[in-house]
């Protein structure tokens, strides 16, 4: 295979590199093999490329995966699994298996979204954050709408049960969605004020 | 890599030789292990291009490097360490083991 012909394939394979580290660095890059193939055998210069792409190209990509801002869904999305850990820590009872998975899933994910929340710096008026207040009052509502029920019906069929225990758990849900995104709304408004 | 700019300005290849002379040929940088590390030195401030380009004869598209003043703290910091590290194996050696 010819110089020019081996950098042309080269710079092929430079599509592997994340688009950022490839706009900045891959002329450079393409001329370095140029340079390097008038000095060694091209044999030579592959081995030592494929190992060089091996082990470059997952670290330049994790590197721009860490580095790219995280986006409001993002934020939302691990908060609500942190919410569905909290669901079942709360409905798990005595179960020490709920309790455990429920504890474990919530810290995690909602330390995710915490770091998350702090990344995220393109959070605009029109994001799902503006929300937040809607998420909370609606709620509240559903929470007093149930106990205002339950109060005036008293005692409730076994299906009648089930139906409030799906309300209970949804308005919590509601509510703490409401919470999250109100934080990271608050964290994100004082991030970009800084 | 910072002890190869220690001796000035250079180019991306000159580097990656500069670096192979250093360590009599045993590291030999691929173009992705060079340019992601000059990358990582620039960021830590290490590092930063000169802007000195336009003036120069050969290669304008060539992009050159050279040691902040802090980088060149840390070379001039490892390369005192290194001295020290083998001056102090060299004097608890046993008469004539370097021989």
């Amino acid at each position: 295979m010819t110089p020019s012909r081996t950098v042309r394939l080269y710079r092929r394979v430079l599509w592997l590199y994340p688009r950022s580290f490839r706009d900045e660095y891959g002329d450079d890059m393409a001329q370095l093999l140029a340079e390097q193939l008038r000095e060694e055998g091209a044999w030579r210069i592959w081995c030592r490329l494929a190992v060089d792409l091996v082990l470059t190209v997952p670290a330049r990509r994790l590197e721009a995966h860490m580095t790219r801002p995280s986006s409001s869904a993002v934020t939302v999305l691990y908060g609500l699994v942190a919410l569905v850990g909290l669901l079942v820590l709360l409905v798990g009872g005595t179960s020490i298996a709920a309790v455990a998975v429920g504890g474990v899933v919530t810290i995690v994910a909602g330390s995710l979204a915490f770091v998350s929340a702090r990344r995220s710096r393109t959070l605009t008026r029109g994001s799902v954050t503006a929300h937040w207040w809607k998420f909370l009052v609606g709620g509240v509502v559903a929470l007093v709408g149930l106990v205002v029920v339950t109060t005036i019906t008293g005692e409730l069929p076994e299906g009648g049960w089930f139906l409030a225990m799906l309300v209970l758990l949804a308005s919590l849900a509601s509510i703490v969605t409401g919470l999250l995104l109100g934080l990271v709304r608050l964290g994100t408004g004082r991030l970009a004020a800084s | 890599m910072v002890l190869a700019l220690l001796g000035g300005e250079l180019h991306g290849y000159a580097v990656m030789t500069r670096v192979a002379e250093l360590s009599d040929g045993s590291v030999r940088m691929g173009p992705g292990t060079l340019y992601g590390t000059l990358n990582r030195l620039v960021d830590d401030g290490l590092i930063e291009e000169t802007t000195d380009r336009v003036a120069r004869d050969d290669n304008e598209r060539r992009r050159y490097y050279q040691l902040t003043g802090a980088g060149r703290e840390v070379a001039v910091a490892e390369v005192v360490r290194l001295q020290k590290l083998v001056h102090r194996v060299v004097e608890h050696l046993p008469g004539g083991a370097l021989a």
